[in-house]
């Protein structure tokens, strides 16, 4: 009998325990609430997704490591908890995203997309001789039938919507300084700083263009829209892209 | 060089085939029965390459017999000849394609109608007042185009066919001479005398 | 023998002044022998979206369902209609799912397309049988009169016809062209799908599709 914690149900992946939870679940869960903080706000323009970006030692490189990753030209998504189940999911996202342009020569919907990662996640809660991935995401993008939207995943396979929220270490203190900073008519510029200033509430260290990476969808414009694709290119202008240090860099210095 | 014929009518559909079974030139046996029973209101004419019509037919016969016992009802014309020219039309693009040309006639019970489908090889399916498969088709269809009324009763439908039948005799050298001949109605499958 | 020629047929689509047509005839062979007079080739994807499915008869049904299901499981899916150029590219991969051992179709696609600022503009399409996508902004033809219909469409097709003159323009386009095929005829139908400015809101209530007979199939 497996002891500690979790008792003899903590092992088996597939098997409820008598209280009717998948322990293996919490488990991950709680993986992903020891990783760095991430966070998301959707403003009336656009939104932000942001996360820190720590390095365990000032030897490594950190110009390689990528938090906030583009999925496809109207969706990004950036996690918190295991780095390594993250890059599996985003390559996962962007062949469903490839996939799905091959058939219908577009992007798929922020909804849609969501809805093949959280299948992804859920199979892996499911399945013989895997683990759940030790990870929760914040997907941001733009659609044409929904606008700008933000959803979440769990390891479990659940996602929903939100406004603005946040993930990882200290995702309790951050979303309740997000609920007092919140309101539906934030401009995206507002937004950056009030995710900057969120994530400031709980950084050890020094916040730089090195230690932080934003994500941001904006909304075209209507005369965008009529535009429609771009010269030459034979593509829509993309919605979703992710700042340069030097943007990240002039909003710290605001 | 099978023939075969059908025709609605005023609730009822009437098929027909000839009851000859050859092997190339040679004529093997005079009363094969080329129309199944598929279920309590369904028929089915079969021809085309000897070997897959029969072996067709009883697949088809049992998977839909099948569905009956499975879910106590009879499949319903139009959704038996979808499925029936899906398996059909799958064969066509596998490595051994059936030969087998159908006519599908049908009472539906739901609705009180007579229905009648015409079938390929290919998996075509199209529903028509009248239809003929093989060489009496050239024949048929125009006499068809001329005297079918889909208000007469069955003693005028019959006499329809009659006609058909008696210009194959007449002007088909390989005309077959005998035929077996179906009913399907509000009462059911049955076999009639011409 | 052709097997695109084998069962005949021909469907032809044309862009109006805020409204788009899809017409057909409705004959069904076997080679030269007029076996159907009756057979549908233009099917509906939404309410603002005809296909239509010249070629072999039994890949018209085989399409005809495959599209269905693609669409429905679309609709489910996505929580939306598809949209006429989406349902275009969906046609196009369908097909070239197939590239090496092809449907014997070439569809023909008329929808009326929703625009960024919420009105809608007509839009046509055709494919060659693995999918190769035409967009036209005049007519497409398809099908064994198409080299009649596109001589035909020529010399009657002018830039934004209204409703009523579309729909006389498609018909007669059609039926003198497959007048002189052999493989074509037997009657004919034609769709009509019309956006009205007049509505308050744009999307509420522009799609009106007729259907017409415009000739009738031969009487038996």
């Amino acid at each position: 009998m497996a002891s500690a914690d979790g008792g003899a149900y903590s092992y088996s992946l597939t098997v409820f325990s008598p209280s009717g939870k998948l322990v293996q679940i919490e488990h991950a869960l709680a993986a992903v609430s020891q990783g760095t903080t991430s966070l998301g706000i959707k403003a009336s323009n656009g939104i932000v997704i942001a996360t820190e970006k720590k390095s365990s030692s000032i030897l490594i490189d950190d110009s390689m490591i990528e938090k906030v990753a583009v999925v496809c030209p109207n969706i990004g998504i950036v996690y918190s908890g295991m780095g390594p189940d993250f890059r599996i999911l985003v390559t996962r996202a962007r062949k469903s995203a490839q996939a799905y342009w091959k058939i219908y020569g577009e992007y798929p919907p922020t909804k849609v997309l969501t809805q093949e990662i959280a299948n992804i996640m859920q199979q892996a809660t499911q399945s013989g001789g895997v683990r759940p991935y030790g990870v929760s995401l914040l997907v941001a993008g733009w659609d044409i039938t929904r606008g700008p939207s933000l959803y979440q995943v769990d390891p479990s396979g659940s996602f929903w919507a939100w406004k603005a929220s946040a993930i990882g270490k200290n995702m309790v203190n951050a979303k309740t300084f997000l609920e007092k900073r919140y309101n539906d008519e934030i401009s995206l510029e507002d937004a950056i700083h009030t995710a900057l200033l969120t994530l400031k509430e709980g950084f050890e260290g020094q916040m730089t263009e090195k230690t932080i990476e934003i994500g941001v969808v904006t909304v075209p414009t209507q005369a965008e829209l009529e535009a429609g694709k771009v010269e030459g290119t034979g593509r829509f202008k993309p919605t979703f892209r992710k700042l340069s240090e030097e943007e990240v860099r002039d909003y710290l210095a605001l | 060089m099978d023939v075969s014929f059908a025709i609605t009518g005023k609730g009822y559909v009437i098929l027909a085939a000839d009851t000859t079974a050859a092997h190339s030139i040679i004529k093997v046996k005079l009363d094969e029965d080329k129309i199944k029973a598929l279920g309590p209101h369904l028929l089915m004419a079969y021809s085309g390459e000897p070997g897959d019509t029969v072996q067709f037919a009883e697949y088809i016969e049992r998977n839909i017999r099948l569905y009956q016992i499975r879910n106590t009802y009879a499949l319903r014309p139009s959704s038996a000849a979808s499925w029936i020219r899906r398996v059909l039309a799958d064969s066509l693009r596998s490595r051994k394609p059936y030969a087998v040309n159908l006519l599908l006639g049908g009472y539906d019970t739901n609705t009180h109608t007579p229905h009648l489908y015409w079938v390929d090889y290919l998996g075509t399916l199209v529903e028509v007042p009248f239809a003929a498969h093989g060489y009496g088709s050239y024949f048929a269809l125009s006499l068809l185009d001329r005297y079918h009324d889909p208000e007469a009763p069955l003693e005028e439908g019959l006499a329809t066919l009659k006609r058909c039948i008696d210009e194959v005799s007449k002007r088909l050298v390989v005309a077959p001479g005998n035929y077996k001949v179906k009913v399907v109605d509000k009462d059911g499958v049955r076999e009639v005398e011409l | 023998m052709s097997i695109m020629e084998y069962n005949g047929g021909s469907v032809i689509a044309m862009v109006g002044k805020d409204c788009v047509a899809i017409a057909s005839d409705l004959r069904l062979g076997v080679q030269s022998l007029s076996i159907s007079s009756n057979f549908q080739k233009i099917f509906p994807v939404t309410d603002r979206v005809f296909v239509g499915l010249p070629g072999l008869a039994s890949d018209v049904t085989t399409l005809h369902e495959q599209f269905r299901y693609r669409v429905n499981m679309y609709t489910i899916k996505e929580e939306r209609e598809i949209e006429p150029e989406t349902f275009a590219q969906l046609v196009s991969s369908t097909l070239y799912e197939r590239r090496f051992g092809p449907y014997f179709i070439e569809p023909v696609i008329a929808g009326m397309q929703k625009t960024p600022s919420g009105s809608l503009k007509p839009f046509i399409a055709a494919t060659d049988l693995i999918g190769c996508l035409n967009f036209a902004k005049d007519f497409v033809v398809a099908g064994t009169a198409s080299s009649k219909l596109f001589g035909v469409a020529e010399g009657l097709w002018e830039p934004d016809l209204e409703a009523e003159d579309l729909f006389e323009t498609i018909s007669q386009t059609l039926l003198n062209a497959v007048d002189r095929d052999a493989f074509s005829g037997w009657g004919a139908v034609v769709h009509l799908m019309c956006f009205f400015e007049g509505s308050t809101h744009p999307l509420a209530q522009p799609r009106r599709s007729s259907t017409n007979r415009i000739a009738s199939p031969v009487a038996p």
